[in-house]
């Protein structure tokens, strides 16, 4: 919703912005590096929510990270096109096949847009796999380091796609789309009344959704510099993509933001512990946060902390 | 054309349906009485296929034992997920069901690779290698047992749903469960008896999958895309739809194996293929209307 123009907020908002500029110079590599992990996990944590706004449940964002990831390796390798331009390739294809999946699959009832998506992330891993000659196949693609390995730029690109997010978020909700949105994932009949097109809703969030999921992919292909498709089309990416908003909170600008760290944060710790099956904490911060904290993080802030020092709740 | 080459893949085609079945089974069961897709289903089967492993390679206990075995510890662990996990957010929106389901199957999955690494095991018993030879069709001893056991668990289930008590509450359930509650069932306990019968299927097929497959931590992932493709390809929790969807996956998946280059690695990607046609041509499935 819209909020009323504060000295505050504007003060609090240019603070964060020169921090965020400035943010390389303050720390050394391996946390910059981190936090450029945590800024595409962000991006695709809020890339996530955009769509789930509609009550879609997205088990598959791997299959569009993947696109992206690969659409962009595989054009720097056969047509040396800028790393760049070749994200946006991968997110603009990522786009294309969300168009098609959602068109037909968002008019049915969402359990069958969650069953396709996750048979598609796997589909393509098949189809890597088995056209070894065009793809890499297993053994998977390398692309020199972006940027010549210059993490400052990275940080920079990075940063930039997370606050174009972030914009796109806050638009959706200050605009009428926002509205459209919360009633179809309130009452699909009842909004199909009123006078939205839920279908039509539901593939343009999902559109949305795949362009800066694909994105990411692209992103992370280059930055990583080495993609295979066990890990970019992988279960695991699209677990991560779905429990880091909800962990957060859905449906809020600052949730996803607030999962993705720390979803990142556990599983940084947990890698270094416990070598298979560290993603055992997505499992259990899901059915916790589902049986326990419907709201997440923000929605528990809202509810149980702020009241300790305000004496009512907020929001 | 290769008469026995076509007919060699027929029959393996139907006899691994059997197991597609036996696994899709409980999914469908507690579909139609609840409405809910477990996510975590599969992994209820890979928990029976461990069971059945370690049975037969720590006691020697051969599987068509643990098979039981496998059925009732599956039955009490899937009692106790439906009344600690399920139970509490029965009238939620179906989102949480589905993230619920799922949470449970990420955190068995990785509980799996946790407690047992990601090595493929296979139960090796003594009567594995045997090979029955039926006119130009050769079909393995264990893929016959366990397509067997499939036709007679579908048929003990259906026997189940319309002759005893708990299993014709269950179909009233299924129909309308406010009316069922009003003349007397006690839906509750209805839907725990499904989701435990539904996960004592699991048990089972999972037994049956450790002795014709390798057993490793994503296999209960595997089966589950098979199982949901066949969900959607009989038209959503319903039993005839489930038999035919298996029969279509399995035919299909082992005519691409025999009859295009490098089928058997394709056949993987099948599932997926059949469930953009089936949403394309019919997306309320082969079999039955749409539930609501």
């Amino acid at each position: 919703m819209k909020q009323p123009f504060s000295w505050k907020r504007a003060i609090l908002l240019i603070a964060l912005v020169l921090i965020m500029l400035f943010y390389p110079k303050l720390v050394d590599s391996y946390f910059l590096h981190l936090t450029v992990i945590t800024f595409l996990a962000m991006i695709m944590a809020s890339s996530w929510d955009i769509l789930a706004r509609t009550g879609q449940v997205s088990v598959g964002q791997a299959g569009l990270f993947g696109i992206g990831a690969y659409t962009a390796a595989l054009l720097y390798q056969k047509v040396h096109l800028h790393p760049i331009l070749g994200m946006m390739a991968g997110a603009g294809l990522a786009l294309i096949v969300a168009i098609g999946l959602g068109y037909l699959t968002l008019r049915l009832r969402g359990i069958y847009f969650s069953i396709t998506t996750i048979a598609f992330a796997e589909a393509l891993s098949v189809i890597w796999l088995m056209t070894p000659r065009l793809t890499g196949g297993a053994m998977g693609i390398s692309t020199p380091p972006l940027f010549g390995g210059n993490r400052e730029y990275a940080y920079y690109l990075i940063l930039s796609i997370l606050a174009m997010v972030i914009f796109v978020v806050w638009l959706i909700e200050s605009s009428r789309l926002n509205f459209a949105f919360t009633a179809i994932r309130e009452n699909e009949e009842v909004a199909n009344v009123m006078g939205i097109n839920p279908t039509r809703y539901k593939v343009l969030a999902f559109m949305i959704s795949a362009f800066f999921t694909g994105f990411a992919g692209g992103f992370y292909s280059h930055y990583n510099t080495y993609i295979i498709p066990y890990e970019v089309f992988g279960l695991a990416i699209s677990i991560a993509c779905l429990v880091m908003p909800i962990f957060g909170g859905l449906y809020t600008i600052a949730g996803p933001i607030v999962g993705a760290i720390l979803i990142k944060a556990i599983e940084e710790y947990l890698r270094v512990t416990i070598s298979y099956g560290h993603q055992i904490a997505y499992g259990l911060i899901l059915v916790v946060v589902v049986l326990f904290m419907p709201e997440g993080l923000i929605g528990l802030w809202k509810r149980r902390i702020v009241p300790l020092f305000y004496g009512k709740a907020r929001g | 054309m290769d008469w026995p080459s076509f007919f060699q893949s027929l029959a393996n085609g139907i006899l691994i349906a059997g197991l597609y079945a036996a696994v899709t089974l409980g999914l469908t069961l507690v579909l139609g009485v609840m409405g809910i897709v477990n996510f975590a289903h599969g992994e209820l089967v890979m928990l029976g296929a461990y069971n059945t492993f370690w049975l037969f390679a720590l006691l020697g206990i051969d599987p068509l034992l643990s098979l039981a075995i496998s059925g009732v510890l599956l039955f009490f662990i899937g009692i106790g997920i439906y009344r600690f996990t399920i139970r509490p957010i029965l009238k939620d929106p179906p989102l949480n069901q589905l993230l619920l389901t799922l949470g449970i199957s990420i955190f068995l999955q990785n509980l799996a690779m946790i407690l047992w690494k990601t090595d493929s095991r296979s139960v090796v018993t003594s009567y594995s290698g045997i090979s029955l030879h039926l006119g130009i069709v050769h079909i393995g001893l264990t893929r016959s047992m366990t397509f067997l056991m499939a036709v007679a668990l579908t048929i003990l289930l259906v026997l189940f749903l319309y002759k005893v008590r708990p299993g014709r509450a269950m179909r009233a359930v299924s129909e309308n469960n406010t009316a069922s509650w009003l003349i007397g069932i006690n839906v509750q306990r209805t839907y725990l008896l499904a989701f435990g019968v539904a996960s004592a299927l699991a048990g089972v097929s999972g037994a049956m999958v450790s002795t014709i497959m390798y057993t490793f931590p994503m296999v209960g992932f595997k089966l589950s895309l098979k199982a949901f493709c066949i969900l959607v390809l009989g038209g959503l929790g319903n039993i005839p739809g489930t038999l035919l969807g298996s029969l279509i996956l399995g035919l299909t998946e082992s005519f691409v194996g025999t009859y295009v280059p490098e089928g058997s690695g394709w056949a993987e990607g099948i599932s997926f293929i059949l469930l953009i046609i089936i949403l394309m041509i019919k997306p309320t499935g082969l079999a039955g209307t749409r539930r609501e």
